[in-house]
């Protein structure tokens, strides 16, 4: 993977995991579907921010 | 006597190889940018024990506003602690706490010091083990010890915190410096899990989606006053207190000079704030509302999955694992004043296995605040000794660096002053939480009126 991306999808990763809880106070989806994005974009947080780290 | 004495001049040259990378002042060209240390601190304090210290608030029935406004307040004593104290003798010495205390109290005293230190520091990671333990016990169905609980409660509970202190002592063993890159990864998700956690659980315990009803949920739901059964009611004061002396050792007790020897400027000791507001108040804020959301039950692994899911259960775990890991390595650091010649990964072991024991006794998590009160308390007086040497020694030209300049092994009046210091904390009739800060003051008295009549 181009290492440039690797901030990119880092940062949104992390947006992600901020932007579902957001969604689930607000109502727009239910418990179980925010959890499961959370994790998933938890992941992607480990798994680009760890890549990143180690180009940097 | 000349046994001992040979002992300890071999146990000191020992301790002096092990710090010896930092011995030397920090060159100029090795001083840090404010945006490292403001990162740095944003770091550093949000930990496992976040969840905890936040919950038992709530539990011990601080009322919104006290909360708030303690908080407020008593963190920006934390800033200001950092940087009217530390900051500036670290930029004077550009030495660590270790080496400058040996200057003032001897070799032998700064034994005394560290060893103290590694206990503090293993109990502290105990206390993070048993935190992350019951998350894992929620998936095993391992009962979370009860508030009063002194002695491990059950096997299980037993089982599982040598399995995760096992666990966390292996990987120290393994890699920590890579570990540590790995924790600097973890850190900003693991202030997202906080945040998230309790922005999700806002709904169940009322909070519309307007924030409208915010502060009448807050006041009425989560920071309502009462405490639950068997704990005491914290006012303003303890909240204050708490969110002061939480880093006490670091601030007020000086170990964070080994950080602020790099500043270019004492006002760098501002940049706390980043640690503090962040991790010391929103966090806090945050697990108050978690365990509010699950029925004020002071169970850590149980908040994190019903506000996060299994994301919230590995921040848990990930929180308590990336504070531990470094926790083992100072422990083992300052074990290894009396162990020469033993490798980093037996020492470590020695550390990591210490620390396992602890946390099966879970009075070191369900008694946190108390402990943390505790272990400011007893490393503050030499903070107030460094200080009164430091500042006051010049001014009332008394002789500094006694110690260094007549080759003493201990400063017998440092010594007699932190001692004296902590009898007298122990016998005074207030709060655990207050003690300290007239602790402080009858140190550093006591030190100078010590150090005027040897003069005489």
């Amino acid at each position: 993977m181009d290492k440039k991306w690797l901030p990119a999808l880092s940062l949104i990763s992390l947006a992600v995991c901020l932007a579902a809880p957001i969604m689930r106070f607000l109502g727009k989806i239910s418990s179980e579907s925010y959890k499961l994005v959370f994790l998933a974009a938890s992941i992607g947080w480990f798994v680009f921010a760890t890549f990143w780290s180690r180009r940097k | 006597m000349a046994v001992m004495s040979g002992r300890l001049s071999s146990i000191v040259s020992q301790m002096d190889r092990l710090y010896e990378f930092d011995r030397e002042p920090v060159s100029p060209d090795k001083l840090q940018s404010g945006g490292k240390f403001a990162g740095l601190f944003a770091g550093e304090h949000v930990a496992a024990t976040e969840f905890v210290i936040g919950a038992f608030f709530v539990l011990h029935g601080v009322t919104a506003k006290d909360l708030f406004v303690g908080l407020l307040i008593g963190n920006l004593l934390a800033v200001l602690s950092w940087t009217f104290i530390c900051a500036p003798i670290g930029i004077r010495t550009r030495l660590t706490l270790y080496w400058y205390l040996r200057r003032i109290a001897g070799p032998g005293l700064t034994i005394i010091y560290n060893l103290a230190n590694a206990v503090l520091y293993c109990i502290l990671a105990g206390a993070m083990i048993a935190v992350s333990a019951t998350a894992v016990g929620l998936a095993f169905r391992i009962k979370t010890p009860a508030l009063n609980a002194v002695f491990p409660s059950s096997v299980g509970w037993v089982l599982l915190t040598i399995v995760i202190g096992a666990l966390f002592t292996t990987l120290a063993i393994l890699g920590f410096e890579k570990l540590s890159r790995f924790a600097e990864v973890c850190s900003p998700w693991i202030f997202i899990v906080f945040i998230a956690g309790a922005l999700a659980v806002l709904p169940r315990l009322g909070v519309t989606s307007n924030f409208r009803n915010f502060w009448e949920i807050a006041t009425t739901r989560i920071w309502n006053g009462i405490p639950v059964a068997g704990q005491d009611k914290f006012s303003l004061w303890q909240v204050m207190f708490f969110a002061w002396f939480c880093n006490l050792a670091m601030h007020i007790g000086l170990s964070d000079l080994a950080i602020f020897r790099y500043a270019k400027r004492w006002t760098y000791g501002l940049y706390t704030a980043f640690g503090m507001y962040p991790g010391h108040m929103l966090a806090w804020v945050c697990s108050g509302i978690m365990v509010a959301a699950v029925g004020r039950e002071m169970n850590p692994g149980l908040m994190a999955y019903e506000s996060a899911g299994l994301a919230g259960v590995a921040g848990l775990l990930l929180a308590g694992w990336t504070t531990a890991n470094p926790t083992l390595y100072r422990a083992g650091l300052a074990l290894q004043t009396i162990t020469p010649n033993w490798p980093r990964w037996k020492v470590t072991l020695a550390a990591g296995a210490i620390t396992t024991v602890l946390s099966c006794f879970p009075i070191f998590f369900v008694k946190l605040l108390d402990y943390v009160a505790i272990y400011g308390l007893v490393l503050m007086p030499v903070g107030a000794i460094v200080f009164a040497e430091h500042w006051v020694f010049p001014r009332l030209k008394l002789e500094q660096y006694s110690a260094e300049k007549r080759g003493w092994a201990f400063n017998w009046s440092a010594l007699g002053v932190w001692m004296g210091t902590l009898a007298v904390c122990f016998l005074m009739p207030i709060h655990l939480f207050f003690r300290w800060l007239p602790g402080y003051f009858i140190a550093l008295i006591s030190y100078i009126v010590l150090s005027l009549s040897r003069k005489r």
